[in-house]
């Protein structure tokens, strides 16, 4: 999946479309921020739990980006963090601003111990691992007993700022955060840690070779993108209100995929949020329809995988192939 | 102590029949992961759907008798796995990882299509076989042991035959080996791998219909007990026909001393624990490997 991404590209493309990058996403970030202004409560709701999923659609694309390895037991991290926030605001009385980074300390270690095991085999054995990580979540929220609420779940409810109606703070945060994240990722896309996970990704001897193990690599890339799931989960439970163990399943984890695969795994704004969109109003849109959401989003995962990186060759490809090999 | 040998005795035998289960769900995910280098995620979903099949035609009707109602089954479980592989096989060629998350697609769409047809219902299924049981030795054995028993034996033995003695076993296994010098040597390696899938995918079938009469059957207790099939296949390294069948069977025994002495309340993390230690303790599997596939 993540061969659009080399570590070498020409400078001065990359200057050009660096600036435009920047300058489209300010415009994007500022018209969020007006939103709220002119939305409803519940279009203010939904989108604030659209960009706390775009957080976790970009933790499942850092992974396969600079990774280069398939997750589908991200629902474990998310679940991680909303229910650091949650216990946190409910036995210790402090709000999500403690609890978010946290969260993320907690996601971190936890994606160290995680990934350890299999940090020096190949990514398939990773997958499967995680696949047995998402079926133990639910029945590890029960098991924390009556602290973690059980079947219903905690609310959360505590502002972190005074003064600021809650509903926008609900929006605002992960907006905040989101775009902190954006920025963040693009400076480690060109820093010496970020080159040195890519290189250690394309080529590992040449990495091994200045000293930068494939293990260390993949421990490293795994890790933050479970940082990264743990802020997001916070952000959710925060933007959501509730948490419950039925939100944090081996689906939920699937869908976080598919949300990554359909924005083609960017680390952009634009990226994250149609991804996070996708996952978020998808469901609800088709509510009425439940059981086609996931052939809708089978075929789209199916569609993305087969066309690949160049999408437009492709099908070049396929019509030259129907239409009797006219083009090649 | 007498007391706990009481117990522990029916405990392993239960454990080693469904074991026996797990392994051959887990012969299918080694068979295709050998043949493609792609970790077949809709395996269960795929079973799932079969079984439901199953019921539906044997159903009261319909009135299909039941062998009928089974071959139809692998039919149709064998065209969709065709076509998976069909679909997957160019994409799984330039990049494994693609292909693996291509099968997560698959899986989505048959689980999908198993509620649109099925709906939610729980449904009971059971096998054809009249019901008795007998005492050896302090032991219970049931007709649905020996059934799992004797299929087992039957389907491995096949299997193993097939690919130890047989052009299209060496052809299989010499494609698992390195599929570019087979190809140079004029094999088929569409028609071998084709084969691969056909065959797992059959494979998961009759797990599929073993296991159902245990429990129920919804449309996603096969998908769910197929991670039992992923983890005796980790256990054996992924790569390791034989290995995958020990696994099973550890898995098996594991699980069933597990929820009986600690908790059944959690299953799915013990497979979780399970999956790391194997990886940490077992990188290459818990038999040596034949070659045919590393796993680094």
């Amino acid at each position: 999946m993540p061969d659009g991404m080399s570590v070498a590209e020409p400078v001065a493309m990359n200057v050009a479309r660096r600036s435009r990058a920047w300058s489209r996403d300010a415009v994007l970030l500022l018209a969020l921020a007006l939103l709220p202004t002119t939305l409803g409560g519940f279009w203010v709701y939904g989108i604030g739990v659209c960009m706390a999923n775009a957080m976790a659609v970009l933790s499942v694309s850092f992974l396969l980006r600079y990774g280069g390895e398939v997750s589908i037991g991200h629902s474990f991290f998310l679940a991680l963090g909303a229910y650091t926030v949650a216990i946190l605001e409910r036995q210790a009385g402090v709000s999500v601003a403690i609890g978010l980074p946290v969260a993320a300390l907690a996601g971190v270690l936890l994606g160290l111990g995680f990934a350890w095991p299999s940090r020096k085999l190949s990514g398939i054995y990773l997958a499967v691992a995680t696949m047995a990580l998402a079926l133990a979540v639910p029945e590890l929220i029960l098991q924390l007993g009556p602290v973690a609420g059980g079947y219903e779940g905690l609310y959360v409810a505590k502002a972190p700022l005074p003064g600021i109606p809650l509903d926008l703070q609900r929006y605002y945060l992960p907006l905040v955060v989101l775009a902190m994240a954006v920025v963040l990722l693009r400076r480690f896309r060109h820093s010496r840690q970020g080159l040195a996970l890519l290189t250690a990704r394309d080529h590992p001897r040449a990495a091994e070779a200045f000293g930068f193990s494939r293990g260390f690599a993949r421990l490293a890339a795994f890790a933050i993108s479970a940082g990264i799931a743990a802020i997001a989960g916070a952000l959710l439970a925060f933007s959501a209100s509730t948490v419950s163990p039925n939100s944090y399943t081996l689906w939920t984890a699937i869908y976080l995929l598919v949300g990554s695969v359909i924005s083609l795994s960017g680390l952009g704004l634009v990226a994250a949020l149609v991804g996070g969109a996708f996952i978020t109003l998808v469901p609800q849109l088709l509510a009425a329809w439940g059981d086609w959401v996931p052939i809708l989003y089978g075929f789209a995962l199916l569609v993305v995988v087969i066309l690949g990186d160049r999408p437009a060759e492709t099908l070049t490809k396929l019509r030259g192939r129907i239409g009797g090999g006219r083009h090649g | 102590m007498g007391d706990m040998l009481q117990d522990l005795l029916p405990l392993i035998w239960t454990g080693a029949i469904t074991g026996c289960l797990y392994a051959i769900g887990a012969l299918g995910l080694v068979m295709i992961f050998k043949a493609t280098r792609v970790v077949n995620f809709a395996h269960g979903n795929m079973a799932g759907l079969a079984a439901f099949v199953v019921y539906t035609l044997t159903a009261q009707g319909m009135g299909l008798g039941w062998a009928l109602a089974v071959v139809a089954a692998l039919g149709l479980v064998v065209v969709l796995a065709l076509a998976s592989y069909g679909v997957l096989a160019k994409v799984s060629e330039r990049s494994d990882l693609r292909g693996t998350i291509g099968t997560l697609g698959v899986g989505l769409i048959l689980q999908g299509a198993t509620q649109v047809v099925f709906g939610a219902d729980i449904v009971n299924l059971d096998l054809p076989v009249p019901r008795w049981g007998a005492s050896v030795g302090g032991l219970r054995i049931t007709s649905y042991d020996v059934t799992v028993l004797a299929v087992t034996t039957l389907v491995v033995g096949t299997l193993f035959v097939v690919i130890e003695r047989t052009r299209l076993g060496i052809a299989f296994r010499a494609v698992s080996t390195n599929p570019f010098a087979s190809r140079v040597c004029g094999l088929n390696l569409v028609a071998v791998q084709g084969v691969a899938w056909g065959v797992a995918a059959a494979l998961g079938v009759i797990a599929a219909l073993l296991i159902v009469p245990t429990t129920f059957l919804s449309s996603t207790t096969v998908a769910a007990f197929m991670l039992q099939s992923f983890a005796a296949a980790v256990l054996g390294g992924f790569s390791s026909l034989p290995g995958s069948i020990l696994g099973g069977l550890v898995v098996g025994i594991a699980m069933n001393l597990f929820s009986y002495f600690v908790s059944p309340e959690l299953n799915a993390t013990f497979l979780l624990v399970l999956i790391l230690v194997a990886l940490n303790v077992f990188p290459g599997g818990i038999l040596p490997q034949r070659g045919g596939g590393s796993r680094a």
